[in-house]
């Protein structure tokens, strides 16, 4: 290199351009994923990129967030995830219909980074919101569309996935009754997933409680297996929790209708962001990666904040995620046809008007360099134009000689579609 | 045994996070801290030994599935993983210290919440530590010997770890306060730990750790 590229002509900390193949392959699995959507009726809503910054209510959030002031001198933020503009959206524009809601986007968001660690300032999230039911039904629906999303894109419950899933209320409201007290800060080490602060101060409470209150976080293992819920039935006191283990029960029966109760690993200790699910609440993982691929629940209490207060529940994915977990593809068709004579556009028309994808390169250049070019495209062929017919040659990786044949564009297409 | 990948700091709890380990019936007589290899697999499980601070950050990206580390280093990053067992090894203090003859002064400057000048391997933790008081600090980042910092005029007082004193005491340095306890962990990529829980929960069950074990950070 002899002169260094200036920083502003970089790209953005935790910003990348994302090229073929990659960028083929988000698209690919965006308008899979959009397939699976509207196969449950959900229907895709697009909102700005800018809000408010008054939407966001959590602090954590919200300080993650890149923050403009708008020519009213208002602060305007760059939204940090969907669920809230679609909880705004909502409240704003449907009031006039019938609920529930049943959205669905797949959109860019954003969140500021520190450099270092290894996380993206933008990603892509593509997620459904179901709003206006409490029906665990629904919670079961989207889990379920959930679990159809990752095998529709070639991942096997259970041995590629899992769906983990608790319920926020069954162990808030065991400590609203054992530990009235010090449940706050119990649930707060939680959230943090400090198990062993968790134990210490369960270790405080009056005897009958402290075990329970210890052991419920640690209830962790396959849904298929019963005795998850039947420890976690001991433990069912009070109205709350036995409502909530209740509400489990029934969006595991709808699981079993679905399916895909296969894919789901109960954890009760699984409370997600705190104060805010308060039901249902699910993150999925997969074997190959250390993050979460989607995260959802039911978070009754968001609409409030918009005047509307109607119950929700829904889930985003994480696409960047999902695509390092997927299993390799075969690149799509190409034909790249090398030429720049009238009779190559016709030819190429040809070709597309028989299904196949091609790139003309209009330039009257050699094999050796129309491969190279078609390798670079991730093209799997290269051909020329040949008085009426076509001569085709597959492009090999290795620097083998290329081997034209000599055909009608019809047996072309056949043998490039085959 | 199992096929987890587990990350084992370097330094002051190497020791004891190898008798956890091999308490729990793990073959690892052949982990060497000073060794060149970074990587061993013995007995069906992968052991990774790395700095303590880097612990966290190979657990929670799923590259190591457990880890044993210090609660000091999980406070000062507040890594995404799972804290699943404290081992009761490696105890030692987060402590608030100025030179002997200054300390009186220093004191007097967080009363008063003047600025003080505070040299430290822990920045978020020193940091939490004066905003929680509603006082005011000018966080200096150190990577080693943060008792050099007062003494030469770098900083007036440092936030820093000790277990027994020892350095403390030779560089005539006074404890004003302390700001948190510490022991060994045992902590779990959020994925691992529900996707493996058995054999996780398992794993850490039966690692012992003993009490009465005093951490040399010294």
């Amino acid at each position: 290199m002899d002169e260094r590229t200036p920083r502003k002509f970089a790209t953005t900390p935790g910003t990348r351009d994302i090229l073929p193949p990659e960028s083929d392959r988000l698209v690919d699995v965006q308008s899979r994923v959009r397939e699976r959507f509207r196969a449950f009726g959900f229907r895709e809503v697009v909102t700005p990129a800018l809000e408010y910054s008054e939407i966001i209510e959590e602090p954590k959030l919200r300080d993650a967030s890149f923050k403009l002031f708008d020519p009213d001198n208002q602060m305007l933020l760059l939204r940090p995830e969907m669920t809230t503009p679609i909880a705004r959206l909502v409240a704003q524009r449907l009031r006039n219909n019938p609920p529930p809601y049943k959205l669905s986007y797949s959109l860019p968001v954003y969140r500021r980074t520190g450099i270092g660690h290894g996380q993206s300032a933008e990603f892509h999230q593509a997620g459904v919101e179901v709003v206006g039911s409490t029906s665990a039904a629904e919670d079961a629906g989207t889990i379920a569309l959930l679990a159809g999303v990752f095998e529709s894109l070639g991942l096997q419950a259970g041995r590629d996935f899992n769906v983990v899933l608790g319920q926020t209320a069954f162990y808030e409201g065991y400590l609203r009754h054992a530990a009235p007290e010090s449940g706050a800060e119990i649930l707060e080490a939680l959230a943090a997933k400090d198990l062993v602060g968790v134990g210490a101060l369960s270790a405080g409470l009056p005897d009958e409680f402290a075990a329970g209150a210890g052991a419920i976080p640690r209830l962790v293992g396959p849904a298929t297996d019963g005795s998850i819920l039947e420890e976690a039935a001991g433990y069912a006191i009070g109205d709350e929790a036995a409502a909530a283990l209740e509400n489990l029960r029934e969006i595991l029966a709808h699981l079993e209708a679905h399916g895909c109760l296969e894919a789901v690993i109960l954890d009760l200790g699984l409370i997600g962001r705190r104060n805010y699910y308060t039901g249902a609440v699910y993150e999925a993982y997969s074997p190959k990666l250390g993050f979460t691929l989607a995260n959802g629940g039911r978070y009754d209490n968001l609409l409030r904040r918009f005047g509307e207060p109607l119950p929700a529940t829904g889930f985003a994915i994480s696409l960047e995620r999902l695509l390092t977990v997927l299993p390799p593809e075969e690149p799509p068709l190409l034909v790249v046809l090398a030429g720049d004579s009238v009779d190559a556009s016709r030819e190429a028309l040809r070709l597309r008007r028989l299904g196949v994808p091609v790139l003309q390169l209009a330039a009257d250049t050699s094999p050796e360099m129309a491969a190279e070019y078609a390798r670079s495209v991730g093209a799997g062929w290269i051909c020329y134009p040949a008085a009426g017919d076509l001569d085709l040659a597959p492009i090999g990786t290795g620097a083998g000689g290329i081997e034209f044949e000599t055909s009608t564009p019809e047996m072309a297409a056949e043998k490039v579609l085959s | 045994m199992s096929g987890l990948r587990i990350a084992v700091p370097k330094g002051a709890i190497f020791a004891d996070a190898l008798r956890a380990l091999g308490g729990a019936g793990l073959a690892v007589e052949e982990l060497r801290e000073n060794d060149r290899r970074l990587i061993y697999r013995l007995d069906g499980a992968e052991f990774i030994i790395s700095r303590p601070s880097d612990v966290p950050v190979f657990v929670e990206h799923g590259a190591a599935d457990l880890g044993i580390v210090g609660k000091d280093v999980i406070e000062e990053q507040q890594p995404n993983v799972v804290e699943l067992k404290d081992l009761g090894t490696g105890w030692c203090r987060m402590i608030l210290a100025a030179p002997e003859e200054r300390a009186q002064d220093v004191r007097r400057a967080i009363d008063h919440a003047e600025v003080v000048r505070v040299g430290t391997k822990f920045p978020q933790t020193a940091r939490r530590y004066f905003e929680g008081m509603g006082r005011q600090a000018e966080i200096i980042t150190l990577h080693g010997s943060v008792e050099l910092a007062p003494l030469v005029g770098l900083s007036e007082c440092i936030v820093d770890l000790t277990a027994t004193g020892t350095t403390l005491r030779e560089n005539d340095l006074t404890v004003l306060d302390e700001l948190s306890t510490s022991t060994a962990r045992v902590i779990v990529n959020r994925g691992s730990y529900r996707l493996r829980n058995e054999e996780v929960s398992e794993l850490a069950d039966s690692m012992q750790g003993a009490k009465e074990y005093g951490r040399n950070v010294d």
